[in-house]
């Protein structure tokens, strides 16, 4: 890679974005090109690492995709950490569910988990290594060139002062769930704010699986605590992330009091504890980042691809936008190494590229989107229907190692067969009901008081029927049948 | 001239600071003496029903030591009205007080013939004869052999053997309630039999004989009911062998369960009757059961001020809770408050479960109770951990207290949205639909109570410190049945219940903005000339409630609070107390020291706000 303060004229591939999913689309149409025939322009309007934080917990299916990218390696050398799986605790004292990644079988043992900044410093580094790519940091794009068919066919460049035109045959959109070439493509936008997640460090956090993502229930909104550094000495430094709503209750140097007051007792007693230190020892304001669900948009236009949050971003809770924007990464370099021998003349990248990029897309994403919104209702537990989905989630977990293992499997991205999203629906769907006619604590609870119960259970179960339905059809969907333009 | 304002200012501000720090320094000399091991001070008074029953009672258990009965007939004989007759709410002369206050100053050899008591007795007489009093001076007559059992109400034994879902089961009664009725039954059946000083002059008679009372209320069907009691009475004469048996065992079974840690039945009159039931069923003077029993109802007793002799209060619980936690709020500075109050949190099961869905947490309605929860305490309870300065070990514990009691606040709703204070279903017994006399004694409050509105308005505020949102169904719920509350009733509420609902509108502002700003509009109509709103107690919520609805203190806020402190330097909180609620045959308490601790709560309040003199 060139570090390079102003784009060329000419390019293959125009990539906008060298965060994760940017960077791994580089490294993976750089390896494509075995003969090196190629030129990859990424750009990124920050210069370094973008200062807000922002994923950083890798399914093993990414860690994969990272892996065999080339970047495992020096992210753990830089001190990224292998997570082993999931658990969950209801709240502070109540139940305790591990789902780890080694009981699915067929694929890899352990995710990854990495600082932000760590990770996007790595794999800069990494596609260094690649004398086809030309990164530029502090370059926007402001506009894309179109062919007279409307094909874009290159993109007008902002940096520095200057705007330079950049021809490419293919622009593809890693810039974020604000991708600028969403927009510039014509597509709406259509993200919604759900609310913002709070980040704090903490060193050795007191949490009872120190390799595990461990989501805490019972405040607001979910909390997750996980590894992003290990020392030399083997310390792990973890990252506690708050779910807070959209309207922030409390702004400024408030806020932190109330954290302390709303989410810090639902935490076990140690780590509340250190997350109390940490937001009483804190210097500055605490890290935010905005929550946003974006309805997947079309992932590919003539001559466009949308790669990563760019191309449909949901609640973090189930920690998989990393994972699909390294998906859509690898997807993209299969596409690039089928049309590795393109003659000269004709695109790399072409229609027929784009359009089986999006039918596979089209494929996980709505099942990851389907999966995050249903877990994060079901997380926050803010009407009748998500606590009995809440609870018959730990009552299916706790039933057996198999449940435990065919939801990680889902919600891992491990799983996509529309049979197990099926039946999982359905008997997680019959636990909320049994949980919703026998309560733990009550043993006269009143029948009016389970009816209400069941109705809200039964009310949710249908209001997700459309969803489930509309996932099967994305995982069973033909190929040949026509999308919409 | 510019110099003297700034030090009116810095005067004033001192004189608001010192004010504090001296209602802070009562409040905490209240909780120490309301705390204190012997000579224990009274923070809720009730009135003298149950000490004249608890002198009753120790004819048969031999109890009080001589400075204890002096003590408590000080108060018993304080509290009669030149009148002759013993006053009940309102100031109005009650009959049963009256009935139980000459019965007990009979019991301890008081001359009937004194004038005094003869006032007494013509009250009595007055009012209808002790057989019209309540249920509770009937039980005692029927104890004492002055009346037949038959003019009590009948209770099928056979009800203890439904199961609790049932709408007649006992389960489905208040927790008080069931405190009584098991006993109750108990009693009947034995029946118990105390030989008491005569009370027969207290019942009018016909022809030498007594008139036997209605034990229904009046109306057609109260007459068919009145039947009714008597076909039950009759069928008790039929022999029912194992039912019978299977029925009084689970009775003497939940008796025995019943009694907490402290040695308590609940309160003191379910005590004493419990008490009574065990010596019934055989249980010797000395069964550790009874000593117990004993025990706390002695802890339930403390000094009040007033009179020349030293007068004792039976309180109905002992050190209330509820109280207790706002007098360690108002007093921050006591390093041991926190610490005792998270000791007192509940960790055991309790019937209070059986139908609220979460695990033992919250807080007692006395200390030392460890199975009968309140919501009220409750919320008191962490309004004094949220005030509290803490080390990194308390604050620990307070977070894990304070998640499980919100868990059992959210399990406490009832149906309707409001909350309810010790069992759910607690104000809607069906029962008490019956037109029995005493059947309203079956519930706690009624679901219409300005009491719960209070309460919900107290727990929405909870909820609302640990960032549950009004689009949470449960406080969606809670909104809107105040909601329907505020529409319904708003100019008749009390100021505290105004106060409250300002918090909570502040918090959780209500759909439409007119109704928030018709709360703001009657509570500011409340206030008066001086800047009051009336005793220093209502003056301290509506002050709390004008802090709450605005970001600074405003003109009509700085009057109250400058009212409130006039009351504090001039020693006024100490003597205005306030009334607090009571339960059962007792529906009110008087808290002394309600003055200075919510004196010294909202000028705090106040001065966070950043208001000033």
């Amino acid at each position: 890679m060139r570090k390079i303060d102003r784009p060329g004229p000419q390019y293959d591939v125009v990539i906008v974005g060298a965060s994760i999913a940017g960077c791994a689309a580089a490294q993976a149409l750089a390896l494509a090109d075995s003969e090196r025939r190629r030129r990859i322009l990424v750009i990124d309007r920050h210069r370094g690492v973008s200062p807000r934080f922002a994923g950083e917990l890798i399914h093993p299916r990414g860690a994969q995709i990272l892996e065999d990218l080339g970047f495992y390696g020096p992210l753990r050398a830089a001190g990224a950490v292998d997570v082993e799986g999931f658990s969950v605790l209801e709240r502070a004292d109540g139940r305790y569910v591990e789902l780890a990644y080694e009981e699915i079988v067929g694929q890899r043992p352990r995710g990854l988990a990495a600082h932000h900044k760590s990770l996007v410093r790595v794999m800069r580094g990494v596609i260094a290594a690649q004398p086809q790519i030309d990164l530029c940091e502090g370059w926007v794009i402001k506009e894309l060139q179109r062919d007279r068919q409307g094909v874009a066919c290159g993109a007008l460049l902002e940096g520095d002062g200057a705007e330079v035109l950049v021809r490419a045959d293919v622009v593809i959109g890693a810039d974020g769930k604000a991708s600028a070439v969403r927009r510039l493509a014509g597509l709406p936008d259509e993200r919604e704010t759900i609310g913002f997640t709070a980040g704090l460090e903490i060193k050795d956090a007191a949490v009872r699986a120190p390799r595990f993502g461990n989501v805490v229930l019972g405040a607001w909104g979910p909390m997750l605590i996980y590894p992003i550094t290990e020392g030399a000495d083997g310390a792990l430094t973890y990252r506690i992330t708050i779910d807070l709503p959209q309207a922030l209750p409390a702004k400024g140097a408030r806020l932190a009091d109330f954290l302390l007051d709303a989410y810090v007792p639902f935490l076990p007693e140690r780590l509340a504890e250190q997350t109390a230190e940490a937001l009483r020892g804190r210097r500055g304001a605490i890290e935010m980042a905005p929550t946003v669900n974006l309805p997947a948009p079309r992932a590919a236009l003539p001559g466009i691809a949308l790669i990563g949050d760019a191309a449909g971003c949901s609640h973090p809770i189930t920690a998989s936008g990393m994972t699909m924007g390294l998906r859509d990464a690898e997807r993209l370099g299969e596409e690039a190494r089928r049309r590795a021998r393109a003659p000269r003349g004709e695109r790399w990248l072409d229609e027929g590229s784009l359009r089986r990029y999006r039918a596979e897309h089209d494929r996980y994403v709505p099942t990851r989107q389907a999966l995050a919104d249903a877990i994060y209702e079901a997380f926050r537990g803010g009407n009748e229907g998500a606590r009995a989905i809440q609870r018959a989630l730990f009552e299916y977990w706790e039933s057996g190692p198999s449940a435990r293992r065919r939801s990680m499997a889902l919600l891992s991205c491990a799983e996509g067969r529309p049979s197990v999203f099926l039946s999982e629906y359905i008997k997680t769907a019959g636990h909320a009901l049994g949980s919703s006619i026998v309560p733990r604590h009550a043993t006269h609870f009143p029948l009016q008081d389970r009816a209400r119960q069941v109705r809200g259970a039964v009310s949710l179960a249908t209001d997700k029927l459309g969803l489930v339905t509309q996932v099967m059809w994305a995982q069973i969907r033909p190929a040949w049948l026509p999308r919409e333009a | 001239m510019r110099a003297s304002s700034l030090e009116d200012d810095v005067d004033a501000e001192r004189r608001l600071e010192a004010t504090i720090e001296g209602a802070s320094a009562r409040a905490s000399a209240w909780r120490r003496r309301a705390l204190a091991p012997e000579q224990r001070g009274s923070v809720a008074a009730p009135d003298v029903g149950v000490a004249c029953e608890v002198i009753l009672a120790d004819r048969l258990f031999r109890d009080l030591s001589p400075a204890e009965e002096q003590g408590l007939m000080a108060r018993i004989r304080g509290a009669q009205d030149p009148s002759g007759a013993w006053l009940g709410r309102g100031g109005a002369p009650d009959l049963s007080l009256t009935a139980l206050g000459w019965w007990a100053c009979v019991q301890v050899g008081d001359d009937p013939r004194e004038e005094r008591l003869e006032r007494a007795l013509r009250a009595v007489h007055a009012l209808g004869g002790a057989q019209r009093a309540s249920f509770s001076v009937r039980l005692w007559l029927a104890i004492g052999g002055h009346i037949p059992w038959s003019w009590l109400p009948a209770v099928p034994a056979e009800l203890w053997l439904l199961p609790a879902s049932s709408p007649f089961s006992p389960s489905q009664v208040s927790t008080w309630a069931r405190g009584i009725l098991t006993p109750y039954l108990l009693l009947t059946r034995a029946p118990a039999r105390v030989h008491l000083a005569s009370a027969a002059p207290l019942l009018l008679t016909r022809g030498g004989a007594p008139i036997p009372p209605r034990i229904t209320r009046d109306g057609l069907i109260g007459d068919l009911v009145q039947n009714l009691d008597a076909a039950i009475k009759a069928l008790r004469k039929v022999p029912r062998g194992p039912l019978l048996r299977a029925s009084l065992a689970r009775a003497q079974a939940w008796l025995a369960a019943a009694q907490q840690a402290h040695g308590g039945w609940f309160s003191a009159r379910p005590t004493i009757l419990s008490l009574l039931a065990l010596r019934v069923a055989g249980a010797p003077f000395h069964d550790p059961r009874i000593r117990r029993g004993l025990d706390y109802l002695r802890g339930a007793r403390g000094l009040v001020v007033g009179g020349e002799a030293p007068q004792l209060a039976q309180g109905l619980q002992g050190a209330p809770l509820a109280v207790i936690a706002r007098l360690i709020q108002a007093a921050p500075q006591d390093e041991d408050a926190l610490p005792w109050l998270l000791a007192q949190e509940i960790s055991e099961p309790g019937e209070w479960q059986r139908r609220a869905n979460a695990p033992a947490g919250g807080w007692p309605v006395e200390a030392g109770a460890r199975e009968i929860l309140d919501v009220e305490a409750t919320c008191a309870a962490l309004d004094a951990i949220a005030a509290l300065p803490k080390t990194a070990s308390q604050s620990a514990a307070a977070w894990a207290a304070t998640r499980r009691a919100i868990e059992v606040l959210l399990a406490m709703q009832e149906p309707d949205g409001a909350f309810a204070r010790f069992e759910r279903g607690e104000s809607s017994v069906w029962l008490t639909t019956a037109p029995w006399r005493d059947a309203e004694l079956l519930a706690y409050g009624h679901v219409d109570d300005e009491a719960r509105v209070r309460r919900t308005a107290m727990v929405l505020r909870q909820l609302a410190r640990v960032g549950l949102r009004a689009e949470d169904d449960r406080v969606r719920r809670a909104l809107t049945w105040l909601e329907g509350q505020i529409d319904a009733r708003l100019g008749r509420c009390a100021t505290e219940t105004l106060a409250a609902l300002a918090q909570a509108a502040a918090l959780y502002p209500p759909e439409g903005a007119p109704r928030r700003e018709a709360i703001e509009r009657q509570l500011r109509a409340r206030q008066r000339e001086d800047g009051s709103f009336g005793a220093a107690v209502t003056t301290a919520a509506a002050l709390i409630g004008l802090c709450a609805v605005q970001e600074r203190p405003c003109v009509q806020a700085r009057r109250a609070a400058r009212a409130l402190v006039a009351l504090v330097e001039s020693g006024a909180v100490d003597r205005e107390g306030a009334t607090i609620s009571g339960h059962g045959f007792s529906l009110t308490a008087e808290d002394p020291s309600a003055g200075a601790r919510e004196a010294a709560l909202a000028l705090r309040a106040y001065a966070a706000r950043g208001g000033q003199l």
